[in-house]
């Protein structure tokens, strides 16, 4: 029950804005703002794992987001040139070109994960201080690839015509991929947490999550788990950045820094290392920053910060953060 | 009182006072400060005095930068956001209050210094508090955020294009002293000699800061944590008073830069890319030496000036080679893989790495014995 | 003081002159030991003797300076953790080390190297010597009281086929009723698995215990049979105050 309490609390400060606007409006923003969150919970699902699991605070994450999104970028550029899939009135192609998009912006970020944690990550396990800042050269490098790759500019991403436009529910108007973003988000919170309650990797993940060295001392090559969910958790971000080059309609080579500190807003909020944690952290962000953004536009960054401030205060490990 | 008197901190720090004079190192800084010196009466070119100056305005701030990281063991990236504190706070209070004085230039500095000290005392007590590894985190979220309102606060800080003060005095561009031993004296030079002394004495603090008992107990902390804590130590105070000391040092700066520059934007005192250029200049320079920010401002703000130059020479060579020129324009890429290849293979940085080969060629009998479990790599392990 | 040769059959374990630091302070400075299979091997000594130390040693947690760790004569120092419990060996830190956030059911699956049905068939036995687990066996392990957490720290220890078990001071921070429980349970283990036991609570050590070892700043110093220090006063009173 003490646990509800504050939860319930924030559900109620939820429907406060609803006293400054009409309906309406209220919910096209809540739509957005659930969008904007499992977007930002995309990426910080992946972070709070890889943090959780080896205590590495991963600050290449946001560059492998950028990457996923300038794939995905190019994979759908290509199909919508040579075939039109996005412009399209075929709800089949628009939606194929989206998973194919996803599909190859997760296969590059595999690949890419795998690549930092063998020859970046590895190296420096256990020393906080040299892991941020390898890391961070590795963001660097990343993400001068990009504007090496594909140029310094933004540029305007292909959105599959299904996906473009909004429904129009009962004199709500309800944008069409804030509601993509939301079930995929929905979607992926299910499959990380089916992972890992229903699966034995999953159970060993959680394990190692809580202590790491039991789990070694339990016959568990940890590395190869860490690999692994490093690996995902790239993946994960990428997904991230194709769905959100798509629901901001361009890619740019900074994208992933920014939603970056984002993640580790959310991180912060929901505790280290805890998936549920970042899915209510996202949520708290993605709501708390659209409603602002309408009542109050310049102070809509800040929000996040005095949020964040606020539940360091009265949680010091976060809403889900074991505090150890 | 006899030699066996004296605890052994005490006759290490007699051998440490005997042998100063004996090493190079003082005999280099004090070249690297008399170089600073007469810069400006041997080069008459402006584009030579404004690196030297910004060299030695850099090679402060990476020292209070070091402060935190190497001495304390903390990774902040909000390092430059105090910086860019202190230039909106010496920019404004000279261009939003009439005409500029002496006092509004003093009241400039001294507001960043409060603000500064206030913001990072809070950051400090949220984050350092639960885990160091916050602080990266929140330090960057706040990195951001400061960036965001100078950008949006258009009234106050000029948005994107800044703010353009005018100096009072001496300081003034328009100001003439006459000539001095043929030299003639003008706003430029004396404000170049006075960010200069302002830069040595900072650096006189902070190494002052160092070695003194606090200082002493962070660098115990950063060596060991649980250790400081179990011997009765609270060590997020320490690490607090640390991080909030280079914070307010860095501010310090931030207001000679103005000085220098004469300009204020987002961009160049308060973005992403003045933390970048402090991570490198202070990984090649050498973290936990203090020193090492000579030799990392000097290589980068050096490198930087002369980029352009390289990449017309390589647009000319390579002309219409379109990934050539992509590959030209990227510096920043070779400068991220210099980094990682410094953090992986020379982690000391070029002071640290020339202080070990110096220490295994002629080891001293008066220094500790040998480490019987030297780290893995790199000078700094944070557990 | 090398360990002499136990009569009877060649030992399961065997540490030889075993140097571990940490960080920069030399902790074990030639620790020797043989445990003798299926007997119950304790380790004793005062605090900070270097005894946790010996056992995070042996399971491969701390990386030994100089030594060596055998275990049915293969050479196992310098093996990651995971490789070295692989041969066979159950540790029980100190502590208990289990996972507070997974139920009980869970804490005994993770522990289970591979979920074979052997590991299965091992359950019941567990339940059968700590009933108190299959009760809440759908619990988080972080609600169980301190005695059961124990008792769950040793079932995971032998829900594999392990051969040998290390466990470590557990009778620490426990009831003297609840320590009287753990005695039995081990006694009943004691058949069917060799145990090397570190414990500070005299009387249970000399309980359980087969041989014993005596630590002190890190070297071993003594060692013999449990039943000949029970009445070596003189001894006891030297390195264990007692």
């Amino acid at each position: 029950m003490r646990r509800a309490a504050p939860i319930l609390a924030a559900a109620a400060l939820f429907v406060l804005p609803l006293a400054f606007m009409d309906a309406r409006t209220y919910v096209t923003l809540t739509v957005a703002g659930l969008a904007m969150g499992m977007l930002i919970f995309l990426v910080a699902a992946g972070l709070t794992l890889i943090f959780g699991l080896m205590d590495v605070l991963n600050f290449a994450h946001g560059a492998v987001f950028s990457w996923g999104a300038y794939v995905g970028f190019s994979v759908a550029l290509l199909l919508n040139q040579r075939w039109g899939w996005a412009t399209a009135p075929s709800v089949t192609l628009n939606v194929l070109l989206l998973a194919a998009a996803i599909l190859a912006a997760m296969v590059v970020a595999v690949g890419l994960g795998i690549l930092l944690e063998r020859v970046i990550v590895r190296p420096v396990y256990g020393r906080h201080m040299f892991q941020i800042l390898i890391t961070l050269g590795a963001t660097i490098v990343i993400e001068e690839l990009i504007r090496m790759i594909w140029g310094p500019n933004d540029q305007v991403m292909p959105v599959p015509l299904t996906f473009q436009g909004s429904w129009d529910i009962a004199d709500v108007i309800v944008l069409r991929f804030p509601v993509v973003a939301i079930v995929l988000g929905v979607l992926v919170y299910l499959g990380i947490t089916l992972l890992l309650t229903r699966t034995r990797v999953g159970l060993i993940v959680r394990a190692g999550v809580e202590n790491r060295e039991m789990i070694q001392a339990l016959g568990h090559n940890i590395y190869r788990y860490f690999t692994r969910v490093f690996a995902a958790g790239s993946a994960l971000a990428a997904l991230g950045g194709v769905m959100w080059a798509m629901f901001s309609q361009s890619v740019r080579p900074a994208m992933g820094g920014e939603q970056l500190i984002f993640a580790f807003i959310v991180v912060i909020i929901g505790g280290l290392g805890s998936v549920t944690g970042s899915l209510l952290g996202a949520l708290i962000v993605g709501l708390s920053y659209n409603y602002v953004a309408f009542l109050v536009p310049k102070a809509a960054i800040g929000i996040n910060m005095a949020i964040m401030v606020l539940i360091l205060l009265l949680r010091p490990t976060g809403l889900f953060g074991s505090g150890k | 009182m006899t030699e066996a008197r004296l605890t052994p901190v005490q006759r290490a720090r007699q051998a440490e006072r005997g042998r100063r004079f004996r090493q190079p190192a003082p005999y280099l800084r004090l070249a690297c400060l008399v170089l600073a010196a007469l810069v400006p009466l041997v080069v008459p070119s402006f584009q030579v005095l404004d690196l030297a100056a910004k060299i030695a305005i850099f090679a402060a701030l990476v020292a209070s930068y070091d402060v935190v990281l190497g001495y304390t063991g903390i990774v902040s990236f909000g390092h430059a956001m105090f910086f860019g504190f202190g230039a909106y706070a010496v920019a404004l209070s000279l261009g939003k209050f009439g005409a500029p004085t002496y006092g509004h230039l003093a009241a400039g500095f001294l507001a960043g210094v409060a603000l500064s000290a206030t913001i990072s005392v809070l950051i400090g007590a949220f984050s350092l508090r639960v885990k160091a590894i916050f602080f990266a985190m929140i330090t960057l979220a706040f990195a951001e955020f400061a960036l965001i309102l100078a950008v949006q606060l258009t009234h106050i800080t000029g948005g994107e294009d800044g703010l353009s003060p005018t100096l009072p005095g001496i300081f003034a561009v328009s100001y003439e002293g006459g000539r001095l031993g043929g030299i003639p004296v003008t706003g430029r030079l004396v404000t170049y000699y006075f960010i200069l002394a302002i830069c040595l004495v900072l650096f006189v603090v902070m190494a002052r800061f160092i070695h003194s008992p606090l200082g002493r107990t962070l660098q115990a902390i950063r060596d060991n944590e649980l250790r400081a804590e179990a011997l009765g130590f609270r060590t997020f105070v320490f690490q607090i008073a640390s991080s909030s000391f280079g914070s307010v040092v860095a501010t310090v700066l931030g207001g000679c830069y103005v000085m220098w520059v004469r300009y204020a934007n987002p961009e160049s005192v308060l973005g992403i890319h003045v933390m970048l250029d402090l991570l490198l200049m202070v990984i090649i320079g050498g973290i936990g030496t203090l020193y090492g920010g000579i030799i990392g401002a000097t290589f980068l703000l050096t490198s930087q000036t002369l980029l352009p130059h390289l990449r017309t020479l390589a647009a000319s060579v390579f002309a219409g080679s379109m990934v050539m020129q992509r590959m030209t324009e990227r510096w920043l890429l070779y400068f991220g893989i210099l980094f990682i290849l410094m953090v992986f293979f020379f982690p000391k940085g070029v002071i640290g790495t020339v202080r070990d080969a110096l220490a295994r060629r002629a080891p001293s009998p008066s220094s500790s014995p040998p480490h019987p479990d030297p780290p893995a790599r790199g000078g700094c392990p944070t557990r | 003081m090398p360990p002499e040769p136990t009569h009877g059959s060649p030992p399961l374990l065997e540490v030889e002159d075993l140097h571990t630091y940490i960080g920069q302070h030399h902790i074990l400075q030639g620790v020797s030991l043989r445990a003798r299979r299926d007997a119950v091997t304790v380790i004793l000594g005062r605090n900070g003797a270097g005894k946790t130390t010996t056992m995070r040693t042996i399971v491969g947690l701390l990386r030994p300076r100089a030594g060596a760790i055998r275990f049915e004569g293969r050479p196992i120092h310098g093996l990651p953790p995971y490789e070295i419990v692989r041969f066979g060996i159950g540790f029980v830190p100190e502590g208990q080390g289990i996972f507070a956030t997974l139920t009980v059911d869970e804490n005994l699956r993770v522990a289970m190297r591979d979920e074979s049905p052997e590991s299965r068939d091992r359950l019941p036995r567990i339940f059968a010597l700590f009933p108190a687990l299959e009760r809440f066996r759908q619990a988080r392990a972080g609600t169980l009281s301190g005695g059961q957490k124990q008792m769950l720290s040793i079932a995971r220890a032998f829900v594999n086929p392990n051969r040998l078990l290390l466990i470590d001071e557990p009778s620490k921070g426990l009831a003297p009723i609840i320590v009287e429980h753990l005695v039995a349970a081990l006694q009943e283990m004691k058949s069917q698995v060799t145990v090397l036991l570190v414990e500070q609570n005299f009387a249970m050590a000399s309980a359980l215990g087969d041989d014993f070892y005596l630590l002190d700043d890190g070297r071993t110093v003594h060692h013999g049979r449990m039943v000949d220090l029970v009445h070596d006063h003189a001894l006891k009173k030297r390195y264990l105050g007692v």
